[in-house]
Parts: structure tokens; sequence; C-alpha cells
């Protein structure tokens, strides 16, 4: 059917659309306010409600075989738009226009029913989709082979397990062969070889022309898989255009701000509780993060010296005291972790304040959030004094030139011999 | 690989009709198919004696209205009490079952609704149409009971699959409705407990309709109590209709059958219209 339609066609079309929720829900339910309504006279003036808009005045268009990502913070509107796409919400204003079949991976697993087998919920939510029995029946191998779920296959889904379950879902809406793939980010969801299994199943569809839309908290997915990037805020967009412009923009703007709330936040939000502990004979009382010229940064560009800043109060006199920090990835990744003991810098006692000083000559890191984590404990690491687990946050920027994929450079050297062509 | 069925292209369905609703609706008949295997394996699923339980409840409650009435209140002149009561109990009670299954229909398929688009008219039109399967199942009961007692089958039974079309039309017309207010308002689980328990006594399911007074002073007006409820009740009308055809074989009252017929398309057409025009915002409001 979609075939006949014109190649100028957009797939996706948003005119001036805008959603509206009305903010006090509650009330409106009430039999008082029921019965008001049919009294002319006591009817709620619509301007007194209080409105909530999550998307105002939203236009764009989606081709066939784009792959667009939306950036944006919490609340900006992402998931109300993703819900506007596949027909679950009706925009209040404005209109929207879908010109194909559309699948979305955000809901893995709903419509489940948990007696019924995975088999027989292959059929059941492949219908959901739209798709016919017989299409079901034609596809069902290649579900049950991408789900991997062996014998699991005709037993009732509610003996699965949460990643089964996860895999049987994401399997059925891959083959659903849509027009149109939202993806809100699920891909988080498995373990690592089924996510790595998934990035290459969007891989195929993508290149066999399949247009897909995701929305991703991480914009480094954003850059690294779309070509075109909306950045959505306020329910407005505030930018649309090559992912990699857009995603760069987005970053430094929302870097910006974050150091300013980082700046201004009070001093006591970082001794939370369950991040920091230790028996307190010496504390950690500042971290800085230090640029070549000694400011104070939070962001980095690889390659660029660091020096972190330890600011100490020992209250006693302490001997032979050990320094150390380590560095996670956002994700969980230990990168390093190096201390005072490895290095051979041997502090013969500490009494006071003072400073211990870590000054890495050539950021090795690549683009991505890091968490600094520091610890001060004894000689034989049996007392911890102070230990601040990931609180302080390093944000590594995209290189301007040079190496840009994985967690570092190894600030190797390229050589080459050779005739070449002469 | 495209085919009519695949494709799906749609703009907001606040400007789409009644017609291409039902459209849509016809594009995702496998979808109803597969809700209708999933209701009725799920009720099945970890029961000891499955799908007969679909015959043994109406059996049980055949016995029950059996004793009390021919054993308690022995001064009935009802001959073949069950097959009687039988003829009322089945329509009866695929009639409450369908309407109040149906009532959460939408509202219990809540993480269905907030997280995919389909053609909403499904659930209710899915529970109901798994109903009449329990209905239908438990109609051999019914014709086993009229073997043993020696009715003759009337001529006219070509009419009962009418009669239950007419009764399914009906009941989706009530599912479609109170599926609805049921998003809006929970109360309508309640209260419809208590209008379907009034109902049960308002209709001759246990008493035979010849039993209301023809006329009868109610507040000073003289009432036909008999044909209005006749007129009012369309399940009084349908009973009635099964009883014909069933129990006295009797071709059914023309009259009346039509007009039950034409009740249950004014409610089906209106109750239709009434889901798809709230529809639209079952996404936000379950």
């Amino acid at each position: 059917m979609e075939s006949d339609a014109p190649a100028q066609e957009p797939l996706l079309e948003f005119r001036n659309v805008s959603k509206c929720f009305p903010l006090h829900r509650a009330e409106r339910r009430t039999l008082p306010s029921l019965l008001r309504r049919f009294v002319p006279g006591l009817r709620p003036d619509p301007s007194q409600q209080r409105l909530f808009w999550p998307l105002r005045q939203v236009s764009f268009t989606v081709q066939r075989g784009e792959t667009l990502g939306i950036v944006g913070p919490n609340g900006a509107g992402k998931s109300t738009l993703l819900k506007l796409v596949t027909g679950i919400l009706e925009p209040t204003e404005g209109e929207i226009r879908v010109n194909g079949r559309v699948a979305s991976l955000l809901e893995l697993g709903a419509g489940f029913h948990p007696d019924l087998t995975g088999r027989e919920n292959i059929f059941l939510n492949g219908s959901i989709y739209g798709l016919s029995r017989r299409t079901i029946q034609e596809r069902m191998p290649d579900i049950i082979d991408f789900a991997d779920l062996g014998e699991f296959i005709d037993t009732p889904v509610k003996h699965y397990s949460s990643g089964m379950y996860v895999r049987l879902g994401f399997a059925i809406a891959v083959h659903t062969e849509p027009d149109l793939l939202l993806v809100d980010e699920v891909l988080a969801v498995g373990d690592a070889a089924f996510q790595r299994k998934s990035l290459e199943r969007l891989d195929e569809l993508r290149r066999q022309g399949v247009t897909v839309i995701f929305v991703s908290h991480s914009p480094e997915m954003v850059r690294s898989l779309s070509t075109r990037a909306l950045w959505l805020e306020d329910g407005t967009i505030w930018a649309d255009g090559p992912a990699e412009v857009v995603v760069a923009r987005y970053l430094a703007e929302t870097w910006a701000s974050e150091e300013e709330s980082t700046k201004q936040a009070p001093a006591e939000e970082k001794e939370e509780e369950p991040r920091r502990w230790g028996t307190g004979k010496l504390l950690i009382e500042e971290v800085r993060l230090l640029d070549s010229q000694g400011q104070e940064r939070r962001h980095f560009h690889p390659g660029e010296p660091l020096t972190i800043e330890i600011h100490y109060c020992a209250k006693n006199r302490i001997p032979e005291p050990v320094f150390g920090l380590a560095i996670h990835r956002s994700d969980g990744v230990h990168v390093t972790g190096p201390n005072t003991a490895f290095a051979g810098c041997r502090i013969p006692w500490v009494e006071g304040p003072g400073v211990v000083r870590y000054r890495i000559p050539s950021l090795p890191l690549l683009e991505g959030s890091y968490h600094i984590s520091l610890a001060a404990h004894n000689q034989e690491d049996t007392e911890m004094f102070d230990y601040h687990d990931r609180l302080y946050l390093l944000r590594v920027l995209a290189p301007v030139e040079g190496e840009r994929y994985g967690l570092m450079t190894l600030q190797g050297e390229w050589s080459w011999n050779g005739t070449g062509t002469s | 690989m495209v085919n009519a069925v695949n494709a799906r292209g749609y703009t907001s369905s606040r400007k789409r009709g009644l017609w291409a609703h039902l459209l849509e609706l016809f594009r995702f008949r496998d979808l109803v198919y597969n809700l209708v295997l999933r209701e009725l394996k799920a009720r099945y699923k970890n029961s000891l004696l499955g799908f007969f339980w679909s015959l043994l409840n109406p059996l049980a409650m055949m016995l029950v209205f059996t004793v009390v009435f021919t054993v308690f209140m022995p001064n009935n002149s009802i001959d073949k009490f069950p097959l009687f009561i039988l003829c009322g109990l089945l329509p009866w009670q695929y009639f409450t079952a369908g309407v109040m299954s149906s009532i959460n229909a939408v509202t219990g398929n809540a993480n269905l609704v907030k997280k995919v688009y389909f053609p909403r008219e499904a659930l209710p039109l899915a529970t109901v149409l798994a109903n009449l399967v329990h209905f239908l199942l438990a109609l051999v009961l019914l014709f086993a009971a009229a073997f043993l007692y020696q009715v003759p089958l009337s001529p006219w039974i070509w009419m009962l699959p009418l009669v239950i079309l007419i009764q399914t039309c009906f009941i989706l017309g009530l599912a479609f409705i109170l599926s609805t207010l049921n998003v809006f308002y929970r109360d309508t689980l309640m209260v419809m407990d208590v209008v379907i328990l009034a109902w049960f006594f308002l209709t001759p399911v246990f008493y035979p309709i010849d039993i209301l007074p023809q006329s009868q002073e109610v507040l000073g007006f003289t009432l036909n109590v008999h044909r209005l409820m006749y007129i009012l009740n369309p399940m009084a009308s349908l009973i009635s209709a099964y009883r014909d055809l069933l129990y006295w074989g009797y071709r059914t009252d023309l009259d009346f059958f039509l007009r039950t017929a034409l009740t249950a398309l004014v409610i089906l057409v209106f109750g239709y219209w009434f889901f798809v025009r709230y529809s639209s915002r079952f996404g936000e409001e379950v």
C-alpha cells in the first residue's frame, strides 16, 4: 500500500502539534463537579483550569530511511512526542501524519499474558502490532531464533526471567517489519551479549531502509547511531539538524548549566551518607579538577593536562597515610585506581590541613562522563579515614581532532615503513 | 511482502469517521481472534476441568433453581422445570458475563492501552465474543435437556442464530458504553453490580412472563406491566424468544422480535459511536 505513495511524501509529519494535559485531574472526577457541568451557570470556567503543555507547536518531518535521535533533559516532552507518533495519545492541536507501520520498543512485553506460552504470546503480540496470523506464522522461526529462549518458548511466560521477557518482546518488535521504529532507552536492558545483538539488529534494519527514531539520555549514543538529531526542551524544538552538530550544542549547553548548578550547590550535599564513609581521623575537605592554567573545570578535552587537587585535614598526627583515587565511567567500568603507595610516593606523616595533587600530563580518556572517587587510608589499608564514592563528576568532551573511538587513547605512535606506489 | 493488512497509515483519529474506524478494526481482525483465544485459554489454563466448566456451571445453577422451585416451593405449575430454567438461565448468564466482564475490558488492559496503539474496540469486542463462545458451548446442555424431555425441535429453530445475533449486538452495544464510562468513572462497576441484580429479578428468568399482570394500578395509573416489560426490557423479549423456540416450540412473535432487533441495533450503533468518540483519550486516562 505504501509502495504506491509518492516518494517525496514524508514518512512522518508533525504540523504545529501541541499536547495539553489538565493539571488538576483529580478535581474533575467528583460528583459535584460532574453535576456542575450540567448546570450552565456553575460550569467551571475553562480559563481557571491549570494546564500543562508538554509539547507546544512542534513541527518536523521525517523522511524514509532517516535515523533521528532525540535529545533533551527529563521532562522535555520526549516521551509525549513518541506516544503521539504511535497514536497512543492524540494531539490537542495540530496534525500528525504517519504513512506507514509503526513499531515501538517502548513496550517490550506489554500485552504478554502470563499464563500463555511464549509461542502463544508471539501470536498475540504480533497481532497487536497489526500482523496477520499468516505473517506471524511465517516469521515465527526467526523470532524464536532471535529471542534465543530454547525450550522455554513453550513455557508460560510467567516463569520467564525479566531478561527473557524483554528478549522475546524485542524479538517480536523487530520482526514486525516496521517502516518506522521507535526506540526509547530499552537497549539498556538485557545482558551485554543481547545488547550487542539488539544493536546489530537495529543497524541491520537501518541498512534495510527502516526509519528509526530514538530517544536516549546518552547523547553519545544519539550521535553514534543517528544521522539527524532533534533537541527538545520545554516542549519545543531548540535545534534540528545533523546529529553531530545538535548533540555538540546540546552537550555544551547542558554542561555549562550543570557546572553552574554544582558550584551553587551547598557543600553538605556532597556528604550524603551512603556515598561517604570512614573513621574521620583524616577528612578530605575539598577536591578540585584543575586545567593547565590552574582554573577549576568539570569538563576537559582528551589530551589536556588535568590535575586533581585533594585538600585534606588531619585532626591528629597520622603516620604514613595513603591517598588514592578511582575513576569509573558512568556505566560503572572501573578505568583506573592509582594511589600514593603504588606510585612510591611516601608521606611520612600528616597533621592539620594539607594538599595532595595527582597530575595527569595528557588526559587519555575519551568522550564520556566519569566519576572520581577519593580515599585516604592507613599504610596497611586496614583503616579507612575517609572515602568519597564517585562523588565528583568529570566530563570528557569530544576531541576537536584525533582519536574518538572507545574508552581511552593509549597515546601510542603510528609509523610506516614502506615503499608507497612509486 | 507489503499487503493491505500490513500497511497502516493514519492521521489523528479525531478526524476519522465511524466507517474509517470500522475498516481499521477489520484490518486488525486477527487481533480480535487472538484476544478471544487469549481470554479462553487463560480462563481454563490452570483449572482441572478446563472447558467443562462452561457446562458444569450452568448445570449446577440449573440444579439449584430446580431444587428451590420444585422442592422448597413446590406450588408452581411449570412443566419440565429444568428445561424451562435453562432456557432463561443460559441467555441470562451470557448477558451478565458479557456485560460485567467487558466493563473492565479497557481499564483491565491499561498497560497495553497506554503503550501500544491498536483499535481499542478490539478489547470489548473480544471479551463479548469470548463469552459468546461459552454460551454456544453451554447451549449443548440445553439441547441435551430438550432431548431428554423429548421436546420436539420447533420448525422455527432456524431463528435461533438470529436471536443469538441480536442478543450479541445488544450486549456489545452495552459493552462499548460501559467500558468507556469505566475509564472515566470507576463507579461504573459498582453501579452495574446493583443494576444487574435488579435486572435479574425484572427479567423472566425463573418465572414465565405470563404471570405478570396485564393491568396494575401504580400511583393512580393503570399500567400493562406485561407489555411494558416487553417494550422496556430487551432481555425479557430475548429470553421469551429463546423459550418460544426451545421450550414451547412456537414461532416467536415477529412484532416483538423486530422491535428487539431494532433496539439492539440502535444501542450497538450508539455504543460504538460513543466508544470511538472517547477512545482517543484512553491512552492518557486509564
